[in-house]
């Protein structure tokens, strides 16, 4: 008998275990929201996705997580550049405590800002008498997703700067440039990778946001009601059609943002 | 310090300017510590308009805080930099227009060549049309011309290199400063460079300041080097100076091999183990009954099979040859030299002893010698063989005593 060069049977063995083994625990559950939501036809699927209310969830949570995601993606570049270029007392302390975040269950999350910010809160308790409260709007929202997708950003953009050579910098400088010319001219394009990954992760954790959100915007319908609350909402009245179509477009969102991210890589670190 | 011998005459040193011209960077009294630790202590020099001077010293000697203290990354603990008579101590990176090319050369990946080179200019927000001139007169300069759209990892290290020295050159820096220009490359394109470097420097007749560790890049390439030992400066000179004229034993070790034997001072010679050699510079410099040291290269010795000297050349010591080793261009002999003990004079161990090639001084006397190849065919020398060892030039060091702070 001949045998092919190279040939292993553990290759195609090995595969075909992983892809079965993913079958009942990724492959059909995500089937099945597509299935579902065909089922009675594209027609009904549209008139569900176009329900004032389910474009408003959907909006409503583009929308927040855009906010949330401009602010952590700020935060983290301001973060991670204050912690990869100076060390002080307690660096470590703040790299943990902003970490945190990823760590803490999203109820615990929601519950907290409720503590914090709420009408019988530390902070809520002085402002709701000067007629401020942010919870149960859409800023409790953008809050709860801050502070959830608080370290994805920083996560991704400190390595860069920790890798990235000080002799840059310092070649600009002494070129003449200014503090300010060198970040936007220098260190800016090399993090361009990092600040877009950086992104798409925090937006996409932002938008599939549910435990923390549904605390404190005390979900209501075409008000404070985002699209995975939503989906929960109509899930509970037994809507499973306006449940499933919303569904699908998350999913089929989440689908697009994690292929950029996978095969944009090359492209985001050109040199 | 020191004194020359010249017993026979050597070819002289190329012509010196007689008025020293003007500084075009200066450091004055320059210290640095980190923390308690001491890194400079009392660096000054000058340099001329469009002179290359090479910090030249071993790792650890403070040569890379001295670069950075210019350039303005670093701040002396004492002292001064003055640029074109302007003292800049105070002034950051940004305001003292100095340039600095980086051993990894810290171009900025994601800008082409061109962007690379205009940066200075784009910063200081100069028109468009005056980058775009400047931009291609420099790439022409350094010869990248048709490289201008490349990004930096693109090209090789010369390149990259000279897209470095044209970033530069572009915002006419006071001074430049390289950082161990070649330190991450090959051993061919580092020689070939250092000479495109050194044409380069003399057509835009900027001052520039070299580091290395190389000597033989320090003596190629710099009009003056100075020589650093653990932060502070042994010798400042040509490059012929501080070759054939040491002033310390540090200097004479580090740059090449150098053989050293103590050695007394005598009313009329010294003398050295058994040996008198003539004595023949200024009187007041050493008294009699000095211990002094004689240092002398690997080429200043002449070997003879007899005592018959030629004149100038002062008779050493006889020795037996121990090892001849053929090294390319030359011939290597060591030598233990006879009858060279005796000494008089108790010896403080000196604390410099890094060239592998001087020899062991305790208790026998070696030397190292070199013959050109001529010489090696004509005369052949064997392992065992007795000769008479002559030298046709030293240098006479005062005996190192402990170094206090400058």
């Amino acid at each position: 008998m001949r045998h092919v060069r190279g040939f292993d049977i553990a290759r195609p063995l090995s595969i075909g275990m992983l892809v079965f083994m993913m079958m009942p625990l990724v492959f059909l559950p995500l089937a099945s929201i597509f299935i579902f939501g065909t089922r009675t036809g594209l027609e009904k699927f549209w008139g569900a996705l176009m329900a004032p209310e389910a474009v408003f969830a959907l909006k409503l949570s583009m929308a927040t997580s855009f906010w949330a995601t401009v602010f952590n993606v700020i935060f983290g570049l301001f973060a991670a550049y204050v912690l990869s270029r100076y060390n002080f007392w307690g660096r470590n302390a703040l790299i943990v405590t902003i970490s945190l975040p990823t760590a803490i269950p999203t109820a615990v999350a929601g519950f907290a800002l409720l503590l914090l910010w709420g009408p019988y809160g530390t902070l809520g308790r002085l402002l709701t008498p000067h007629g401020f409260q942010i919870m149960f709007t859409a800023g409790a929202i953008i809050l709860a997703n801050i502070f959830v997708t608080f370290p994805l950003a920083f996560g991704v953009i400190k390595p860069v700067f920790d890798t990235m050579s000080r002799s840059l910098e310092e070649a600009s400088a002494t070129i003449g440039a200014t503090r300010w010319q060198t970040f936007w001219h220098v260190t800016l394009p090399s993090l361009r990778g990092a600040i877009v990954s950086g992104a798409l992760l925090t937006f996409a954790r932002a938008v599939g946001e549910f435990g923390s959100t549904i605390l404190v915007s005390g979900n209501l319908a075409g008000r404070t009601q985002t699209a995975p609350l939503y989906i929960f909402a109509k899930f509970n009245e037994g809507q499973i059609e306006a449940a499933n179509a919303i569904a699908i477009v998350l999913a089929l969102f989440s689908f697009l943002i994690f292929s950029v991210l996978f095969f944009a890589r090359d492209w985001l670190d050109v040199d | 310090m020191k004194a020359k011998e010249t017993l026979i005459p050597r070819r002289e040193e190329p012509v010196n300017h007689a008025v020293p011209p003007p500084a075009a960077a200066s450091v004055v009294g320059i210290s640095k510590r980190f923390g308690k630790t001491s890194v400079l202590e009392n660096i000054s020099f000058d340099v001329a308009e469009g002179e290359v001077l090479v910090l030249l010293g071993a790792s650890g000697s403070g040569k890379t805080t001295i670069l950075r203290i210019i350039a303005g990354l670093e701040m002396p603990y004492t002292g001064k930099v003055i640029l074109h008579g302007k003292d800049v101590t105070e002034l950051p990176a940004r305001e003292r227009g100095v340039g600095v090319i980086f051993q990894s050369y810290a171009l900025f990946p994601k800008m082409t060549v061109e962007k690379n080179i205009g940066y200075g200019l784009r910063i200081r927000k100069r028109k468009r049309k005056e980058i775009k001139q400047t931009v291609d007169e420099l790439l022409s300069l350094v010869q990248l011309d048709e490289h201008r759209k490349k990004y930096p990892s693109q090209l090789s290290g010369g390149q990259q290199q000279r897209v470095a020295i044209a970033r530069t050159l572009a915002y006419k820096p006071e001074v430049l400063l390289f950082d161990e220009p070649f330190g991450a490359l090959d051993t061919q394109t580092r020689v070939h460079l250092r000479r495109e470097i050194r044409a380069l420097l003399k057509k835009v007749n900027v001052p520039a300041i070299f580091i290395t560790h190389d000597q033989e890049e320090a003596l190629e390439l710099g009009d003056r080097v100075a020589v650093l030992n653990v932060g502070h400066i042994e010798q400042i000179g040509t490059p012929f100076q501080i070759y054939n004229q040491p002033a310390t034993e540090y200097v004479a070790t580090f740059l090449g091999a150098a053989n050293v034997l103590d050695a007394v001072v005598r009313q009329d010679f010294i003398e050295v183990g058994a040996a008198q050699i003539p004595k023949t510079f200024d009187k007041d410099e050493f008294k009699p009954g000095d211990c002094v040291k004689i240092v002398f290269r690997p080429e200043d010795v002449s070997l003879s099979r007899n005592d018959f000297l030629r004149p100038g050349y002062a008779r050493l010591s006889t020795a037996i040859i121990d090892e001849v080793t053929f090294i390319g261009a030359y011939e290597r002999l060591r030598l233990r030299l006879e009858r060279a003990g005796g000494e008089e004079c108790k010896t403080v161990e000196s604390p410099y002893y890094l060239t592998t090639e001087t020899p062991d001084r305790e208790p026998t006397k070696w030397i190292i010698a070199t013959r050109p190849k001529p010489e090696a065919s004509s005369t052949r020398l064997h392992v065992g063989e007795r000769v008479v060892v002559a030298l046709t030039s030293f240098t006479v060091l005062r005996q190192q005593v402990t170094r206090g702070t400058n």
